[in-house]
Protein backbone atom coordinates (compact mmCIF):
# COMPACT_ATOMS: atom_id res chain seq x y z
CA UNK A 1 0.00 0.00 0.00
CA UNK A 2 1.29 3.43 -0.93
CA UNK A 3 2.39 5.38 2.11
CA UNK A 4 4.49 8.27 3.39
CA UNK A 5 6.22 6.35 6.17
CA UNK A 6 9.69 6.75 4.68
CA UNK A 7 9.24 10.48 4.09
CA UNK A 8 7.82 11.06 7.58
CA UNK A 9 10.56 8.98 9.18
CA UNK A 10 13.23 11.00 7.37
CA UNK A 11 11.54 14.26 8.42
CA UNK A 12 11.79 13.11 12.04
CA UNK A 13 15.41 12.09 11.58
CA UNK A 14 14.80 8.50 12.57
CA UNK A 15 16.40 5.32 11.32
CA UNK A 16 14.23 2.32 10.49
CA UNK A 17 15.51 0.62 13.63
CA UNK A 18 14.63 3.58 15.84
CA UNK A 19 11.10 3.79 14.43
CA UNK A 20 10.74 0.04 14.80
CA UNK A 21 11.73 0.27 18.47
CA UNK A 22 9.18 3.04 19.04
CA UNK A 23 6.41 0.89 17.56
CA UNK A 24 7.64 -2.42 18.98
CA UNK A 25 8.06 -4.12 15.63
CA UNK A 26 11.13 -5.34 13.75
CA UNK A 27 13.27 -3.11 11.54
CA UNK A 28 12.43 -5.43 8.66
CA UNK A 29 8.72 -4.75 9.15
CA UNK A 30 9.27 -0.99 8.85
CA UNK A 31 11.36 -1.61 5.73
CA UNK A 32 8.64 -3.83 4.24
CA UNK A 33 5.99 -1.16 4.87
CA UNK A 34 8.16 1.51 3.26
CA UNK A 35 8.82 -0.74 0.27
CA UNK A 36 5.04 -1.39 0.03
CA UNK A 37 5.59 -5.13 0.35
CA UNK A 38 3.63 -5.37 3.59
CA UNK A 39 0.33 -3.73 4.53
CA UNK A 40 0.26 -3.14 8.29
CA UNK A 41 -2.64 -4.09 10.51
CA UNK A 42 -5.05 -1.36 11.59
CA UNK A 43 -3.44 -1.10 15.07
CA UNK A 44 0.02 -0.67 13.57
CA UNK A 45 -1.23 1.78 10.94
CA UNK A 46 -2.91 3.80 13.69
CA UNK A 47 0.26 3.62 15.76
CA UNK A 48 2.35 4.92 12.86
CA UNK A 49 -0.10 7.72 12.14
CA UNK A 50 -0.34 8.76 15.78
CA UNK A 51 3.44 8.65 16.15
CA UNK A 52 3.84 11.14 13.30
CA UNK A 53 0.86 13.24 14.42
CA UNK A 54 -1.11 12.41 11.29
CA UNK A 55 -4.31 10.59 10.45
CA UNK A 56 -4.18 7.14 8.87
CA UNK A 57 -5.55 8.61 5.65
CA UNK A 58 -2.71 11.11 5.55
CA UNK A 59 -0.09 8.36 5.88
CA UNK A 60 -1.63 5.55 3.83
CA UNK A 61 -3.42 5.54 0.51
CA UNK A 62 -5.34 2.37 -0.28
CA UNK A 63 -6.01 3.55 -3.84
CA UNK A 64 -2.32 3.84 -4.58
CA UNK A 65 -2.58 7.35 -5.99
CA UNK A 66 -0.13 8.78 -3.46
CA UNK B 1 -7.42 -3.81 20.13
CA UNK B 2 -4.39 -6.02 19.84
CA UNK B 3 -1.09 -4.17 19.71
CA UNK B 4 1.27 -4.41 16.79
CA UNK B 5 3.70 -6.49 18.80
CA UNK B 6 1.12 -8.89 20.16
CA UNK B 7 2.09 -12.13 21.85
CA UNK B 8 5.74 -13.11 22.11
CA UNK B 9 7.31 -15.83 24.13
CA UNK B 10 10.64 -16.46 25.77
CA UNK B 11 13.58 -17.37 23.55
CA UNK B 12 14.01 -20.47 25.69
CA UNK B 13 10.69 -22.12 24.79
CA UNK B 14 11.67 -23.59 21.40
CA UNK B 15 15.19 -24.72 22.46
CA UNK B 16 13.82 -26.37 25.60
CA UNK B 17 11.05 -28.03 23.58
CA UNK B 18 13.70 -29.33 21.17
CA UNK B 19 15.71 -30.65 24.10
CA UNK B 20 12.61 -32.37 25.52
CA UNK B 21 11.89 -33.97 22.14
CA UNK B 22 15.52 -35.08 21.95
CA UNK B 23 15.24 -36.82 25.32
CA UNK B 24 11.95 -38.41 24.17
CA UNK B 25 13.56 -39.75 20.98
CA UNK B 26 16.53 -41.00 22.97
CA UNK B 27 14.34 -42.74 25.54
CA UNK B 28 12.05 -44.41 23.02
CA UNK B 29 14.82 -45.59 20.69
CA UNK B 30 17.00 -46.70 23.59
CA UNK B 31 14.14 -48.70 25.07
CA UNK B 32 13.65 -50.32 21.66
CA UNK B 33 17.27 -51.50 21.79
CA UNK B 34 18.68 -48.91 19.40
CA UNK B 35 20.66 -46.45 21.57
CA UNK B 36 22.86 -45.41 18.62
CA UNK B 37 19.92 -44.04 16.65
CA UNK B 38 18.60 -42.50 19.85
CA UNK B 39 21.83 -40.61 20.40
CA UNK B 40 21.84 -39.41 16.79
CA UNK B 41 18.25 -38.16 17.17
CA UNK B 42 19.15 -36.50 20.46
CA UNK B 43 22.18 -34.79 18.91
CA UNK B 44 20.08 -33.50 15.99
CA UNK B 45 17.47 -32.02 18.32
CA UNK B 46 20.10 -30.47 20.61
CA UNK B 47 21.84 -29.03 17.55
CA UNK B 48 18.60 -27.53 16.27
CA UNK B 49 17.86 -26.06 19.69
CA UNK B 50 21.36 -24.59 19.91
CA UNK B 51 21.06 -22.96 16.47
CA UNK B 52 17.75 -21.43 17.48
CA UNK B 53 19.04 -20.26 20.87
CA UNK B 54 22.39 -18.87 19.71
CA UNK B 55 21.32 -17.93 16.21
CA UNK B 56 22.17 -14.28 16.67
CA UNK B 57 20.18 -11.39 15.30
CA UNK B 58 18.80 -13.01 12.15
CA UNK B 59 15.11 -12.13 11.78
CA UNK B 60 14.34 -15.68 10.66
CA UNK B 61 16.00 -17.20 13.72
CA UNK B 62 14.41 -14.67 16.09
CA UNK B 63 11.02 -15.32 14.51
CA UNK B 64 11.39 -19.09 14.78
CA UNK B 65 12.58 -18.65 18.36
CA UNK B 66 9.53 -16.53 19.18
CA UNK B 67 11.11 -13.51 20.83
CA UNK B 68 11.39 -11.56 17.58
CA UNK B 69 7.84 -11.96 16.37
CA UNK B 70 5.75 -9.02 15.40
CA UNK B 71 2.53 -8.94 13.37
CA UNK B 72 4.36 -9.32 10.04
CA UNK B 73 6.26 -12.37 11.19
CA UNK B 74 3.06 -13.88 12.62
CA UNK B 75 1.50 -13.52 9.16
CA UNK B 76 4.59 -15.17 7.67
CA UNK B 77 4.21 -17.95 10.24
CA UNK B 78 0.53 -18.51 9.35
CA UNK B 79 1.34 -18.65 5.64
CA UNK B 80 4.27 -21.01 6.21
CA UNK B 81 2.13 -23.25 8.43
CA UNK B 82 -0.61 -23.37 5.78
CA UNK B 83 1.96 -24.26 3.12
CA UNK B 84 3.48 -26.99 5.28
CA UNK B 85 -0.01 -28.35 5.99
CA UNK B 86 -0.80 -28.41 2.28
CA UNK B 87 2.40 -30.34 1.57
CA UNK B 88 1.66 -32.86 4.33
CA UNK B 89 -1.95 -33.36 3.19
CA UNK B 90 -0.78 -33.84 -0.40
CA UNK B 91 1.72 -36.45 0.79
CA UNK B 92 -1.01 -38.18 2.80
CA UNK B 93 -3.33 -38.29 -0.21
CA UNK B 94 -0.57 -39.69 -2.42
CA UNK B 95 0.26 -42.30 0.21
CA UNK B 96 -3.43 -43.18 0.57
CA UNK B 97 -3.91 -43.78 -3.15
CA UNK B 98 -0.65 -45.72 -3.43
CA UNK B 99 -1.78 -47.98 -0.60
CA UNK B 100 -5.17 -48.48 -2.28
CA UNK B 101 -3.45 -49.30 -5.57
CA UNK B 102 -1.38 -51.93 -3.78
CA UNK B 103 -4.59 -53.59 -2.65
CA UNK B 104 -4.36 -52.42 0.96
CA UNK B 105 -6.98 -50.52 2.95
CA UNK B 106 -5.16 -47.19 2.65
CA UNK B 107 -4.24 -46.91 6.31
CA UNK B 108 -2.67 -45.20 8.13
CA UNK B 109 -2.95 -42.56 5.40
CA UNK B 110 -6.74 -42.72 5.35
CA UNK B 111 -6.91 -42.14 9.08
CA UNK B 112 -4.42 -39.26 8.90
CA UNK B 113 -6.39 -37.73 6.04
CA UNK B 114 -9.60 -37.99 8.05
CA UNK B 115 -7.93 -36.30 11.04
CA UNK B 116 -6.64 -33.53 8.78
CA UNK B 117 -10.04 -33.01 7.18
CA UNK B 118 -11.88 -32.94 10.49
CA UNK B 119 -9.31 -30.60 12.01
CA UNK B 120 -9.70 -28.25 9.03
CA UNK B 121 -13.50 -28.20 9.30
CA UNK B 122 -13.34 -27.70 13.07
CA UNK B 123 -10.90 -24.82 12.63
CA UNK B 124 -13.15 -23.20 10.00
CA UNK B 125 -16.16 -23.41 12.34
CA UNK B 126 -14.14 -22.15 15.32
CA UNK B 127 -12.68 -19.23 13.40
CA UNK B 128 -16.08 -18.30 11.95
CA UNK B 129 -17.69 -18.28 15.41
CA UNK B 130 -14.86 -16.19 16.86
CA UNK B 131 -14.79 -13.56 14.11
Amino acid sequence: MKNLVRELRMEHGLSQGELATELDVSRQTINSIEQERYTPSLPLALGLAHFFGKTVEEVFDANGSR
Amino acid sequence: MRTAAGRRHSKWVVPLFSLALGFLFLGIQWSNGDPGSGLVSFAIMVGFGAVILFGGRSETIRGLRGDGRDERFRQIDVNATAFAGLVVITAILVGFFVELARGNDGNPYGLLGAVAGLAYIAAIVWQRVRS
